[in-house]
Parts: C-alpha cells; sequence; structure tokens
C-alpha cells in the first residue's frame, strides 16, 4: 500500500507543536512506516507538493498576510487540514496581541524592546503586513481540531492513528486539554 | 413530608415536592452541569449551562430553578439539551477572554471543565478581543474583567452570605460588567475583603495575589482545620503545598457556611513579623539561642524554693484547650502560682453564654452590647448583617463609635441599657451581643433577658470560653512577683502590659514572634503557629472546634502543651 502523504507546516508559532510532533519519538518512526512527510518546517522541502497530500498540519496562529497564503495554500493541497495546537484552534497566545493598537504592538515589539538599540519597525514590501491574529478556521475550513499548549505527543499519535485506520479522530477525557 | 414521582433520563425517582430538577437528579445521584449554581449560593438560572427538556414543556428549562411536580419527565442529556448546553458554552467562549493557555485556574476552572465535558475542540464564534480592566485596587485579591462570566455567584455571595451588598452589575447585555458600590474601584468600595467572592468564582475572573500560579488542586494538599483568630471558630480548609500555606478558605458544611473574614482568609499570610525559632536566655545585653533543656532549666533555677506566692502566669485566651489545662495543672496545680488569663473572660459578668451564629438566622431582634461585633468577630458581624435583610431590628447599646450603629434601627447610651432591653422583650427572638464595654451594673438590666434572649458573648480571647470554665481571670499583676510567665501564642502584649510585666524580677515569655514583650524578656520559648498545631478549643457557643496542623512547625519549634509539661518536670 502506498504511504499516506503528510505535509506540515508552522504559522505564528513558538514551534512548541511541532517539538511535540518529535516527541512521538519511536512512535513517530513507527509511523512513518505507514506514511510519507513530504514538507515540513524542520526538513528542506517547505511547501506541500503541488499534487497534493492525504493529510496537512498546521500550527500557530494567522497573524499576517505571509501566513494567509500559507493557509490557504495548505488547504488548496490537502484533502484532510488538521489544526493542531491551541494557537492554530483558538488563535492562542499569539493573540494576546489583538488587545492592543497595532502601532503600539508593532512599536513595543522592534523598538521598545529593552535589548534594543536603534531598532525600527520593518517596512519592507516582501514581507508580509500583520493582520489581527486569529485561528486557522477563521481563515480556511478545517476538518480536525487538537488543541493543547502545546497538544502531548499522545494525542497527535492518537489522532494520526484514528485517521490512518479511516476514523476522524474524537478527543475526550484526557486528550482534550487546553493548556 | 409530601414527595412526587417523576422520571429523569428514564429512572424513576421519588423526590420530596417543592425542590428542582437540579436537586432531585442530585438526590439520585444524576450529574447536571451546572456553572451559576453554587451549592451555598440561591439559584438564579443566568448561565443556562443546566438547561434540561421537560416533557411538555414549550423550550429547555434551567434545572436548578425548575421546580419538580407530579409525573414530570425530563431528559438532561438528550441531543436537543446537549446541543443547547454547547452553544451556550460557545457563547460564553466568545465573549471575553477565555484563552486557558495563559489563565491563573487552568485545570480548576469549571467554564473549562464543562467545555472539556462536552467535548468543545474549537471555537464556533471568534472572539471579539474586547479589552477589558482589571481592577488591582484590592490588596488581597485581584478582578480580572477579561474572565469574567457574568455568573454572579461574587454577587450573591456579597449579598447573600457575608451580607455585604457591595457587588452588583451595571448597565445590561454585553456590556454588563461585575462593579462596586456605584461603581468604584474594588478597593475605594465598601469590600471588607471577606474573599468569599474569591471563594466562589468559577473562573479566573478573581485572583488570591498571594497563591496566584502557586499549585493548582492536583498540586496541593487541603486540612479541614478552624480559624484561631477569634471565638466565632470558623471552619476553614488550609490550602499547602511543600510545607507552606498558600491560602485559607472557609468551609462551607461548618457554622460559618463558607464565610471568613479578612483576618482569617488573608493577614495570616501576610504577617511580616520575625518569627521565634529557638529558646532564648538572656546573656549579658542579649537574648541567646539556647537548648530547651537549658532554656526550661533557667526558669527552674530562678522559680524554685519561691513558693507559689511570688511565682505568677498568665496564659493568652488563645490558646488551645490541651494548652489551657496544662497550664492551669502545672502553675496552678502544681507551683500554686497566681494564675490568670491575658484578656478579659466576660465572667464578671455574669450572663449567660453559648448563643451560636445560627440563633442570628431566626431572630427578630438583635441587641449589641459594649461591643462591636464587625470590629472583633466580624463573621458573626456579617451574620447579624444577615438577620438585619431578613428583617430582624438592631438596637445598639455604646458609648463608643461603634461599626453596627450605621445599621442601627436605635443607638442607646450604655446608661440607657434597660430602655434597649424593654424593646427586645416585646421581641419574639431576640439575640442579645455582648462584649467587654459592658458594666455589672448594665449586665444586671441586660439580665433580664434570661430565658427570653439568646446571649452571644464577644469572649476576646478566641478560647474565653474555656479559660472562662476554668476559672482564669484577667488581672495581670507583677507587683512583688519573683517570676512571670506570659504564654503570648502568636500575639504580643499591650505596652501597659509590657511594663507592668517588667516590674517582675525574672520575665518568661513564651511566643511565637517576636515583640516588645520578648524584647524584655529574661527567657524566650517558642510558639507554633495556629496551622502548626493539633488541638482543639471551645468556641463562643461552646462548641468544641478542632484544630489541625497543616505544615510542620519549624525545627525546634514544640507544642505549647508539651514545653509546659517538660517545665513542670524541671520545676
Amino acid at each position: 500500500m502506498a504511504k499516506v502523504k503528510v505535509a506540515t507546516d508552522w504559522l505564528a508559532a513558538c514551534a512548541g507543536c511541532h517539538m511535540s510532533v518529535l516527541d512521538m519519538d519511536e512512535r513517530l518512526v513507527q509511523l512513518l512506516d505507514k506514511i510519507e512527510l513530504t514538507s515540513t518546517p524542520i526538513t528542506d522541502l517547505k511547501h506541500p507538493p503541488k499534487e497534493g497530500v492525504t493529510v496537512g498540519i498546521l500550527t500557530g496562529a494567522v497573524s499576517n498576510t505571509t501566513n494567509i497564503e500559507v493557509v490557504k495554500q495548505m488547504r488548496e493541497r490537502c484533502q484532510i487540514l488538521i489544526a493542531l495546537g491551541d494557537c492554530a484552534v483558538f488563535g492562542g497566545i499569539v493573540s494576546m496581541r489583538n488587545f492592543f493598537d497595532m502601532d503600539e504592538a508593532l512599536k513595543r515589539a522592534y523598538v521598545e524592546t529593552e535589548s534594543t538599540v536603534d531598532g525600527q519597525i520593518p517596512c519592507s514590501e516582501e514581507l508580509g503586513r500583520p493582520v489581527r491574529v486569529c485561528a486557522v478556521n477563521q481563515v480556511v475550513k478545517v476538518d480536525i481540531h487538537i488543541p493543547g499548549c502545546p497538544p502531548s505527543p499522545d494525542v497527535i499519535y492518537y489522532a494520526l492513528a484514528e485517521l490512518l485506520e479511516g476514523r476522524v479522530p474524537v478527543l475526550t477525557g484526557d486528550n482534550l486539554k487546553y493548556d | 413530608m409530601a414527595t412526587v414521582n417523576i422520571k429523569i433520563n428514564g429512572q424513576q425517582i421519588q423526590a420530596r415536592a417543592g425542590i428542582t430538577v437540579l436537586e432531585a437528579a442530585k438526590e439520585a445521584g444524576l450529574d447536571i452541569p451546572t456553572l451559576c449554581h453554587h451549592p451555598a449560593l440561591a439559584n438564579i438560572g443566568a448561565c443556562r449551562v443546566c438547561l434540561v427538556e421537560v416533557a411538555k414543556q414549550r423550550t429547555l428549562q434551567p434545572a436548578c430553578t425548575f421546580p419538580i411536580s407530579e409525573g414530570m419527565e425530563v431528559e438532561t442529556e438528550s441531543p436537543k439539551a446537549v446541543e443547547a448546553r454547547k452553544f451556550v458554552l460557545q457563547m460564553l467562549f466568545s465573549e471575553r477572554n477565555h484563552y486557558c493557555m495563559y489563565c491563573e485556574m487552568s485545570g480548576d476552572c469549571e467554564l473549562q471543565a464543562l467545555a472539556y465535558r462536552y467535548g468543545l475542540d474549537h471555537w464556533t464564534y471568534p472572539s471579539p478581543h474586547a479589552k477589558m480592566p482589571v481592577d488591582g485596587t484590592r490588596k488581597y485579591f485581584i478582578m480580572d474583567h477579561n474572565r469574567c462570566i457574568l455568573c454572579r455567584r461574587c454577587i450573591r455571595a456579597c449579598s447573600d452570605l457575608a451580607a455585604n451588598h457591595t457587588l452588583g452589575v451595571r448597565f445590561r447585555g454585553a456590556k454588563t460588567m461585575i462593579s462596586a458600590d456605584m461603581d468604584v474601584p474594588f478597593g475605594e468600595s465598601t469590600c471588607v475583603s471577606c474573599g468569599t467572592c474569591l471563594q466562589v468564582c468559577p473562573t479566573g475572573a478573581l485572583i488570591d495575589r498571594k497563591s496566584a500560579y502557586m499549585g493548582r488542586e492536583v498540586h496541593v494538599e487541603r486540612t479541614a482545620s478552624t480559624c484561631t483568630f477569634c471565638a466565632v471558630g470558623c471552619g476553614t480548609s488550609v490550602v499547602t503545598r511543600a510545607g507552606h500555606v498558600l491560602r485559607v478558605e472557609g468551609d462551607w458544611d461548618a457554622p460559618n457556611q463558607g464565610v471568613l473574614c479578612v483576618a482569617g482568609r488573608f493577614e495570616p499570610l501576610y504577617d511580616t513579623r520575625e518569627r521565634i525559632t529557638s529558646p532564648m536566655v538572656r546573656k549579658g545585653n542579649g537574648l541567646v539561642p539556647v537548648s530547651w533543656d537549658e532554656a526550661l532549666a533557667a526558669i527552674a533555677a530562678k522559680a524554685k524554693g519561691n513558693g507559689g506566692k511570688k511565682t505568677a502566669a498568665y496564659v493568652t485566651g488563645k490558646a488551645l484547650n490541651d494548652t489551657l489545662s496544662e497550664f492551669v495543672k502545672v502553675f496552678q496545680g502544681k507551683v500554686r502560682a497566681t494564675v490568670g488569663t491575658l484578656e478579659p473572660t466576660l465572667a464578671d459578668l455574669e450572663l449567660p453564654v453559648g448563643g451560636a451564629l445560627a440563633d442570628l438566622d431566626t431572630a427578630d431582634c438583635v441587641l449589641v452590647v459594649g461591643g462591636d461585633p464587625l470590629a472583633t468577630h466580624r463573621v458573626l458581624g456579617y451574620r447579624v448583617k444577615r438577620a438585619l435583610d431578613k428583617g430582624a431590628r438592631l438596637l445598639v447599646v455604646s458609648d463608643k463609635p461603634n461599626g453596627m450603629a450605621a445599621l442601627a434601627h436605635r443607638i442607646f447610651p450604655m446608661a440607657q441599657v434597660a430602655e434597649a432591653v424593654k424593646i427586645a422583650q416585646g421581641s419574639t427572638a431576640p439575640v442579645v451581643i455582648y462584649g467587654g464595654d459592658l458594666d455589672k451594673a448594665g449586665a444586671r438590666k441586660l439580665a433580664a433577658l434570661t430565658g427570653k434572649a439568646r446571649f452571644i458573648s464577644l469572649f476576646q480571647g478566641t478560647n474565653g470560653y474555656r479559660a472562662r470554665e476554668l476559672g482564669l481571670k484577667n488581672t495581670l499583676n507583677a507587683n512583688g512577683v519573683k517570676v512571670l510567665y506570659l504564654l503570648l501564642g502568636d500575639g504580643e502584649l499591650p505596652e501597659k502590659a509590657v511594663q507592668e510585666a517588667r516590674r517582675a524580677a525574672f520575665l518568661v515569655v513564651h511566643a511565637a514572634y517576636k515583640s516588645a514583650a520578648t524584647d524584655a524578656a529574661d527567657v524566650v520559648l517558642p510558639a507554633p503557629l495556629w496551622y502548626e498545631q493539633d488541638g482543639n478549643f471551645t468556641t463562643l457557643d461552646g462548641r468544641k472546634a478542632v484544630v489541625k496542623s497543616a505544615v510542620a512547625a519549624p525545627e525546634g519549634v514544640l507544642a505549647e502543651a508539651e514545653v509546659l509539661a517538660r517545665l513542670a518536670e524541671a520545676l
């Protein structure tokens, strides 16, 4: 049987959710018998292949226009989209920024931080523009939500194993955690 | 007792008529989820989480307020009820900042627990990210409006339990906010920092400053004990972790019904006085730490051969029963010394004792004479205010400014106590609360209510009831005394008393904290704090209240009764 293709990417994130993916340890090796990781932020290929994948996994919140492009591309190229972690599911820690004015937040981050000398707010046209932080499901349809900050390796393994068995993972009991 | 037959989730149940669906379900062991409901508070059906399907009712009904009736059929987890409940939870999460990952309450939050129970793995409605104020103007706890779900538990605790009526809401609909008085910062309001609202808050909206981020319920231990601040004897749950007290909560099942006051709930954790952790003996100009044996031998050397007349011993009325018993056994029994207590026991007044908090619940007239429960026995004061809310009349007899005066229907000077007694005689269930400012003449007039009224004594010492039973009187006199022993517990002596004590040739002070009294002493013995000792004391209503050690005393600090027993051996 051909391996199930899986692509992952991160948006505005701390990388903790991807660490949690790696924390599946030997179970990740077992999974690789059945799945092929086509692209991830921690491997060479960064974008999901044009021919598409079965499962797309996004971590992190949508916080700028580049994130929106990444989300839309992943949605177009995968059949089942998983929002992994509190930021992708709810907006998470990143959404704290929404409680402040955008200029205020940028100034704090790039100019006023204690370690910054002669700081300036980046304005290159090549960079994405910051937007109001939101969850992935505010931009595209999400099929499976796995909250957690980060989700435990157990729940990530559970969700992938269920999908491989052809079932939709339903998080109950200790598998459903927001922190 | 009239009963009705109902069916909940197909289960036939016979329940008392007049109770709610929620109560009937609970009695039958069925768990209907709730959020604004709290067992100690009146139900208001505000949150709609407990919505259930009741046959022949047009819409879903809140179980917490819907009364049962004969033949009623209820489904608590039907698809319709579950759907509605999830919708309610989605709406609650969409309203303010309910991001659990950076909330202090995460893990113990009732809103979060419900979301887990109903499998909310994402939010249907985006958060508006409205920035709400955080009120940090109170010393002991913070109100974060961002985490508030407007369940109004705090309001009900403030008005129904503490009878303080500080909290309310301003505006309506989505703009509704919990506010204090006429919308002033909490720290500038009429709040008395009893902390009852903090204890009932289901989310992270009310946060205790001292114990925030110090551990959730799974990390901490709880010890059921009794507050020893005053003679009311409020049941407490002392929350500890790794040998440290994190916070103190009220026991819902104790006579205080969960309510504590600032002195019992918060102040013990803010005590900055210097602790005494070793016996000390004066050598040269200073007090030098020594072993227990050396300290006790130093006392014995001075006391032996003195004869009882030249030895005197006084104990704080805060001491536990076994300490008081041992104290009397050693100093009165063995040494034949002059003994007494450091606080008045109201014994001279020859008035009845034993009235309880619960007596106020049925009182139609409360007579407060020569004392201010709101200053010294606050939880009793709150209970009086509850009685007033229910329509009781309050008569205050006092020559001093009194915290209860503003609530009184009539205020009398002490000389006119007889007039207040006359009014009380015309009531059905009067309660008299009397304190140390009452004189013997006034007491004789008050005695006319004996048999008709319940008498609550404002003992100054926590264990004043037992001190009185033991015949201890407040007579500190060091004139001609060679050896004076003072057991202060965690208390201190007023300056005048320190001067009096210093007239003794040799002064022993047994205390938990360094103070003017220990500075003046020749021998200092360390004492444990209330949450470090095991025992019991007798409350103002004669109840035996159990005190349990929640954390260990510092090494070298022994139980008071044990020290007294060892001292007796040395003498």
